[in-house]
């Protein structure tokens, strides 16, 4: 039997999901280990093997792809351990990190901040001011020297930076994306003086113009370069040991995979990658269930995030923003708001109304049923409700205290002059507001109509809260994937990963186009996607290559990506293109907001180079036999306006053919799925439950 | 202001301020029902997707419009307002625009509801300064929604022109004379009729711009914006029903009017005001012009004024339009912030009383185009003090946190250029590097280094590399410049410089609007000025055969050979030939109370970090360091002590009183406490207790007084002569006890000591 292994490190767990040649897939959570988290990996590998009746050993012996989602780099940059980095650039140009385009005073926070002047602040520095070296030397805009790189002040520098005794250092010079030249020439001189440092070159990262988000990415780059490096060299030799043989594909933010080799060059394509094993595994299913457009909703602890599929394919994006920090690289578009189950609720004296977040009680103290703080918090309300059943939170791991969430909420319910209950169920009709504001905000931006799409909801408290945000779109099917599997979702996520490499080049071309430039940069880029992925051992039939411009209209800074055909393009082929664009403009945009006589221009070109892993084929569920036992509880309905005896399932017994009629509650181990009245829930035959809304007045 | 009893606010030679109530056509019918009880849940629920609302038809103009400006200056802001144009939600991006969206939609509604009518569908637009806008530049595209037949709510939303015509190119004109050089007014039309963009008016409106298209691309870009909140606007009443929206609305202005309120509330009553002054109001002039706010707060009113506020004159000029979005900027940033910049609310309970005919209330034809980067963004920057110094006086922990000195870009230097691109075709625009402004210093916290403004939310400065495509230049260096932040207990938040050299192209033209470049902004509480703006050109610099001989960059224009020249800051056409350098810096944010005040350890810490130099450490703060940069604590108190001894150096002979701590004490500000005995009030030093002067009296009369000639005050002396003929001074009030430095203020000779503040009499007595 040959076997597929997805692993998800994450800060607290470290799931696996191993699915064998006949599609039975068997799930493991595990503690994580941030000592040696290779330890917790090879844990929930062994666990897995276990439940299949294998050893270890036998199971990596006979397994085809190891695939690894991790958010090691990012909790490493969020926590600002990293590797003292130090960062040479072009003389005149030191203070661009520093300076952070004066956005990164505010830039990525949520509104309640952004409205509060007197507390923006810049974020610690990712580079002290004394280990940025300037060096001159300087290319201009298109790949002219203008002044030739200064060897001896590079040499000085370098120097400098090593009786600093730095661990990696950045090169981020302007304009090397148009010419690498000094930027690779100074890399060399490193290597010379210091092979043992480890260096990143901007232009090998991110292709964008814009040097401070460049500089940003090669030095966060460096920051996380040596902790993944040695994170990653831990698995391959204990994989080694067990008898693996084949290179470890990791998850990158792309929602696709490469070889570790190429990661521990490029960890910064890890960074914020958490969500996108989601995503990926959320389009596999997609395609398996031939549903083209999906909201993909995971709600967890802190936050609660979306992404889309829309004709199949995950919507992207190209910046990504943590603690403040903007680099720009390819990714899969999740977003994310504050409201997850630790969301505080909270009074507004002024406005006398009540409020969900933004600040979260966190895992510690946690929501005031966890007993250890009084913060009431959405997992309160959703325990007050009844939704949750204190005996079975994460897997009966830990008892919740409903007693603590009365104590916490009974106050706020005081001063609204509200009931208990009423108060847990305002509070979570906003906090699903808010998740629908944000889902709705994500398609009706892009001229997208949510009501064409299916929900997928997953994350501990996803699955409880989907009818009513799926309701208030006007969305009528809800997907839980695969039922209990939901639990690892990120860990089956990456099994369902392709090898994916980005490549992308920013031109600026205007009218009249040079066709014979065009086709040249679009197979510059081509021969570089398949000779990486001959490299990567990627067969040539399973290579598949997209290709993307970005256009704009001449004097605009926004551009939107466009599909372009393969092959040599012709005049033709180019009026197509831009035709596509006026279409994909005008839907984002509505009819008549087009403006052709402005002229059109080119800002990048961009490939996927695809190489295909074989996955297999999930198999049907045969129909349940028996009837589902069934206990009760009384839950609070909002929408019946009463507390009602509610039946509870358990939902590892449930099959295709059984049918749970809202208002009911289901419970896996990890997750709870709320049915509302008005809804239903069945088990689909690929072991998805599914719930239909019916239509409501609203 | 007796006179104003007859003067016509009409829109047309004095600004327009609407009738109470708003005289509108009968024929338009104002939807103003709403839902009896409003439950908290669906108002937070509404609330929050009506924000989005706005937000998204501010996301659609940032995406759509072509210009530069909107993308990394902001210079836009989306807004909902009710059906008679009171404000809703004004969205988060640049502040001062929200005085005119209201304004126009009111002159509107008074003026165009007859003829040619306000019906479902239809859009309207508006540039004219004294209706509806803050400059010409700044067009205001505003739509009603109707709910069966009844005016529900407007969307409107404000975008910058790069150019509408007039005698330079671009959105400034520094030598224009009056109204008549710059982009026409335009007063409300009625540009799309239900739903149709009418083609004729289109073409008379982009007719006049050197940039039809970019004029064009915009148009559509702020009908999408308006056509997608109205829709999104329209599924809201959908679902939840006219009268609930409709309630939500005025809930949220009421909410955010009992928040207002609550905060007047610890406010004691007086009399607040700032002054700073204009350099230049034309190529050619060498003058400068005083800019004066005043707030007095009485009861639950905030009263503003500008007495003493210079005569219009050139093309700097604000109708009182823009005057009042400045001052609101600063109120919803200070004091609204937690009320989602609900301005309404507050709105409600100010009252402007500015003198027409002035700087800040221009009379029509007055030249109004340069308003923005000068006597506007100056006002916000007057507002923020005179608010701060109000605050300072609030019993509220919360307002006192929200205490800060003057931003940084206190007026914009414009560096507009023109010619022709590396590829060949024409350009016309401006350096938009100054966003990157400077925060000012908190009454708690130093100030955010390159971090913008205060009123405008994200404002994001382009990169290097994106103005290098975009035009024909390369820059030598872009950094932040170390003791530019004016000192003080909290040091103001340093600014950057940036220099270029052409790349592609033989001459470029160079066209400048800005200010305080011989005068800076000033401090608060004894905290120094900001820095000043600089413009500057190396002529004959040969940069590039300079570091093709050396191999080194330079970083500084001392280390360039060559011609040095300042550059006016009102000039109409500059060139910059191709071995010349261009440079220009924005003034960093002022220091916030006493530098000698700040903590040493904080000086060695910016010393450190290369925000202030080690000779500015001694010079500014009198801290040593040793030579491991830790503070040499003996040679510290020593310097300071000496600074101290040269302060009181003209000590006067009589001697000082000193007045006991007592509960009825008001602090004032960082320095300065009212105190009050049986048989005496007075102002009294906060530090060591010495009485001042009689509180009914300027405290001024009573501190000891240094002048120093402008030249002397800031980082490198310069030559005032160079632009201006007028003399200023920079005097220092200290306290004659102990040598604590209250406040420093700049003026000409022959100028009485300005008053920075006066409680109510009733408030002193109250606690006396």
């Amino acid at each position: 039997m040959k076997y597929y292994c997805g692993l998800d490190t994450g800060g607290t767990f470290t799931d696996c999901a191993v699915i064998d040649h006949d599609g039975q897939i068997t799930i493991a959570k595990r503690p994580s280990t941030p000592d040696d988290y290779s330890a917790g990996l090879f844990d929930a590998l062994e666990t897995c093997a276990v439940k299949i009746g294998i050893s270890l050993d036998e199971l990596m012996q006979s397994t085809e792809h190891l695939f690894l989602g991790t958010t090691v780099g990012t909790n490493a940059l969020l926590q600002m351990k990293g590797a003292k980095t130090g960062l040479i650039t072009t003389r005149g140009h030191k203070d661009s990190l520093a300076i952070m385009r004066s956005a990164g005073r505010s830039v990525g926070l949520p509104i309640e901040k952004l409205l509060h002047v007197s507390r923006h602040q810049k974020p610690d520095p990712l580079v002290a001011r004394n280990l940025i070296h300037e060096v001159s030397e300087r290319v201009d805009w298109k790949g002219a020297v203008f002044l030739d790189l200064n060897e001896a002040e590079a040499e000085a520098a370098v120097r400098s930076l090593l009786d600093q005794e730095i661990d990696a250092i950045a090169v981020s010079f302007l304009w090397s994306i148009v010419n690498p030249d000094h930027e690779q020439k100074l890399r060399s001189m490193i290597h010379r003086i210091a092979p043992e440092v480890f260096v990143s070159c901007s232009h090998e990262l991110i292709a964008k113009r814009g040097e401070y988000e460049r500089t940003v990415g090669t030095v966060i780059n460096c920051f996380i370069g040596p902790v993944m490096k040695s994170y990653i060299e831990k698995i391959e030799t204990r994989a080694a040991s067990h008898g693996y043989d084949q290179p470890i594909l990791v998850l990158q933010i792309t929602g696709g995979v490469v070889p570790s080799s190429e990661v521990i060059q490029a960890p910064l394509y890890t960074i914020g990658s958490g969500p996108a094993a989601g995503v990926t595994g959320s389009s596999f299913l997609a395609s398996e269930m031939k549903s083209p457009n999906v909201i993909i909703t995971d709600m967890g602890g802190t936050s609660f995030e979306a992404g889309i599929i829309y004709g199949g394919e995950p919507l992207t994006a190209s910046e990504t923003i943590v603690n403040q920090y903007v680099f720009s690289m390819p990714r899969l578009d999740v977003q994310s708001i504050g409201s997850g189950g630790g969301s505080t609720l909270w009074v507004d004296e002024i406005s006398g109304t009540l409020k969900v977040g933004p600040e979260s009680a966190g895992a510690d103290p946690g929501p005031a049923c966890y007993g250890k703080g009084k913060v009431p918090t959405i997992t309160d309300a959703n325990l007050i409700l009844g939704y949750l059943n204190p005996d079975n939170f994460l897997g009966g791991s830990m008892r919740l205290d409903k007693e603590k969430s009365i104590e916490a909420i009974k106050p706020l319910a005081q001063q609204m002059e509200m009931s208990i209950q009423e108060l847990a169920a305002g509070a979570v009709r906003i906090a699903e507001s808010r998740m629908a504001e944000l889902m709705r905000q994500m398609t009706l931006q892009r001229g997208l109509d949510p009501r064409d799409f299916v929900i997928f909801s997953y994350g501990g408290a996803g699955p409880t809260h989907a009818c009513e945000y799926a309701r208030e779109l006007g969305i009528e099917k809800i997907v839980v994937p695969l039922g209990s599997i939901s639990a690892a979702w990120s860990a089956f996520g990456t099994l369902c990963a392709d090898i994916l490499h980005v490549y992308e080049k920013s031109d600026l071309l205007s009218q009249p186009f040079d066709i014979k430039h065009i086709n040249e940069v679009f197979s510059g880029l081509e021969t570089k996607g398949r000779q990486q992925l001959e490299d990567d051992g990627v067969a040539a039939d399973r290579i598949e290559i997209q290709r993307f411009v970005e256009v704009k209209y001449r004097m605009q800074i926004h551009q939107l990506p466009v599909p372009v055909p393969p092959g040599k393009l012709d005049e033709q082929d180019l009026e197509g293109v831009f035709a596509k664009f006026e279409d994909i403009y005008e839907g984002f945009y509505g009819k008549g907001s087009a403006y052709r006589q402005a002229g059109v221009e080119i800002g990048l070109f961009k490939i996927n180079a695809i190489g295909k892993l074989v996955k297999p084929a999930i198999p049907e569920q045969s129909p349940a036999t028996e009837d589902p036992r069934t206990e009760s509880r009384e839950v609070f309905w909002p929408l019946l306006g009463e507390q009602v005896d509610t039946p509870i399932y358990t939902g590892l017994q449930l099959g295709p053919g059984h049918i749970v009629t809202g208002p009911a509650v289901v419970e896996y181990p990890e997750t709870t799925i709320v049915v509302q009245p008005k809804a239903t829930g069945t088990v689909d035959p690929g072991g998805n439950f599914i719930i239909e809304l019916e239509a409501t007045a609203q | 202001m007796t006179a104003q009893a007859k003067i016509n606010w009409d829109g047309k030679v004095y600004p327009y301020i609407p009738s109470d109530p708003l005289k509108i056509d009968p024929s338009i019918k104002l939807h103003t029902s709403v839902a009896d009880e409003l439950d908290p849940i669906s108002f937070e629920v509404i609330r929050y997707a009506m924000w989005n609302i706005n937000v998204e038809q501010g996301n659609t103009l940032l995406k759509v419009s072509g210009s530069p400006i909107a993308a990394y200056g902001h210079d836009f802001n989306p807004c909902l307002l009710d059906e008679s144009g009171d404000f809703v939600f004004f969205g988060p991006f640049l502040q001062y625009l929200s005085s005119a969206s209201g304004s126009a939609v009111k002159w509107t509604l008074e003026n165009r509801s007859e003829n040619p009518g306000i019906r479902d569908g239809d859009i309207f637009l508006t540039n004219d300064p004294w209706i509806g806008a803050i400059h010409q530049a700044d067009v205001c595209i505003f739509a009603p929604l109707f709910w069966k037949g009844e005016l529900f709510c407007w969307f409107a939303n404000t975008l910058h022109q790069w150019d509408l015509g007039g005698t330079t190119p671009g959105a400034f004109n520094p030598i224009s004379k009056d109204v008549f050089w710059e982009a026409g007014c335009i007063p409300p039309i009625r540009i799309v009729e239900q739903g149709e963009l009418r083609k004729d008016l289109e073409e008379e409106y982009i007719r006049r711009s050197r940039m039809p298209d970019l004029v064009a691309l915009d148009l559509r870009a702020q009908i999408t914006a308006c056509n997608v909140a109205r829709e999104r606007m329209q599924q809201l009443i959908d679902k939840y029903g006219p009268k609930v929206v409709k309630g939500v609305m005025k809930k949220l202005q009421d909410n955010s009017e009992t928040a207002f309120l609550k905060r007047l509330d610890t406010i004691p009553d007086g009399t607040w005001a700032e002054e700073t002054w204009v350099e230049l109001a034309r190529e050619g002039d060498r003058h400068v012009y005083r800019n004066v706010l005043r707030l007095t707060k009485k009861g639950n009113k905030l009263i503003f004024d500008n007495e003493g506020t210079a005569p219009q004159i050139g093309s700097i000029n604000c109708a009182s339009v823009a005057w009042k979005g400045a001052i609101a900027s600063m109120i919803s940033a200070q004091m609204l912030f937690d009320q989602m910049f609900v301005i309404e609310g507050a709105y409600r309970h100010m009252e402007f009383e500015p003198t027409p005919g002035t700087l800040t209330c221009a009379k029509f034809p007055a030249g109004v185009v340069s308003a923005p980067p000068t006597v506007l963004l100056q006002t916000i920057g007057l507002a923020g003090m005179v608010i701060s110094h109000m605050l300072y006086c609030s019993t509220d922990e919360v307002l006192q946190k929200e205490v800060q000195s003057c931003m940084g870009t206190l007026c914009f230097p414009i560096d507009a250029i023109a010619g022709i691109d590396q590829r060949g075709d024409p350009y016309a625009s401006f350096l938009l590097d100054p966003v990157g402004g400077a925060l000012g210093a908190l009454s708690w916290r130093d100030g955010v280094n390159t971090g913008g403004w205060p009123w405008d939310l994200q404002s994001t400065m382009p990169n290097v590399e994106d103005n290098e495509l975009f035009y024909p230049l390369l820059y030598l260096w872009r950094k932040e410049i170390p003791d530019s932040g004016g000192s003080g207990k909290f040091r103001g938040g340093n600014a950057a410089e940036i220099a270029y050299v052409l790349n592609d192209c033989d001459s470029m033209t160079h066209y400048t609007t800005g200010g305080h470049t011989i005068i800076p902004g000033p401090g608060l509480f004894g905290g120094s000025p900001t820095s000043r703006t600089r413009f500057s050109m190396v002529r004959d610099a040969a940069v590039r055969k300079a570091t093709a001989t050396t191999g080194n960059m330079p970083t500084a224009l001392e280390e360039i050979d060559g011609e040095h020249l300042n550059v006016s800051p009102k000039t109409g056409g500059v060139v910059q030939q191709s071995d010349d350098v261009f440079s220009l810096a924005w003034t960093a944010a002022s220091g916030y109370g006493d530098p000698l005040e700040r903590d040493p350890q904080h000086v060695a810490s910016d010393i450190e970090n290369l925000y202030v130099s080690r000779d500015s450490g001694e010079r500014q703060y009198g801290v040593c360091l040793d030579d491991n940069g830790a503070v040499d604590a003996k040679k510290t108190t020593a310097l300071r002590a000496e600074i101290i001894h040269d302060r009181l150096a003209g000590s006067r002979d009589q001697a000082l009183q000193t007045m006991p701590e007592s509960p009825r004490d008001i602090q004032v500000s960082e320095g300065l406490v009212i105190s009050a005995s049986d048989d005496d009030q007075a102002w009294c030093c906060a530090k060591c207790r010495t009485r001042i002067e009689a509180v009914d009296n300027n405290y001024k009369s009573g501190c000891l007084k240094r002048v120093t000639e402008v030249q002397e005050v800031g980082l490198a002396p310069i030559d005032p002569g160079q632009f201006i003929d007028d003399l200023i001074e920079y005097r220092e009030y200290f306290c004659p006890g102990c040598g604590l430095l209250l406040q420093g203020s700049f003026c000409r000779p022959d100028d009485v000591d300005f008053q920075n503040i006066s409680l109510a009499s009733t408030q002193v007595a109250n606690s006396g």
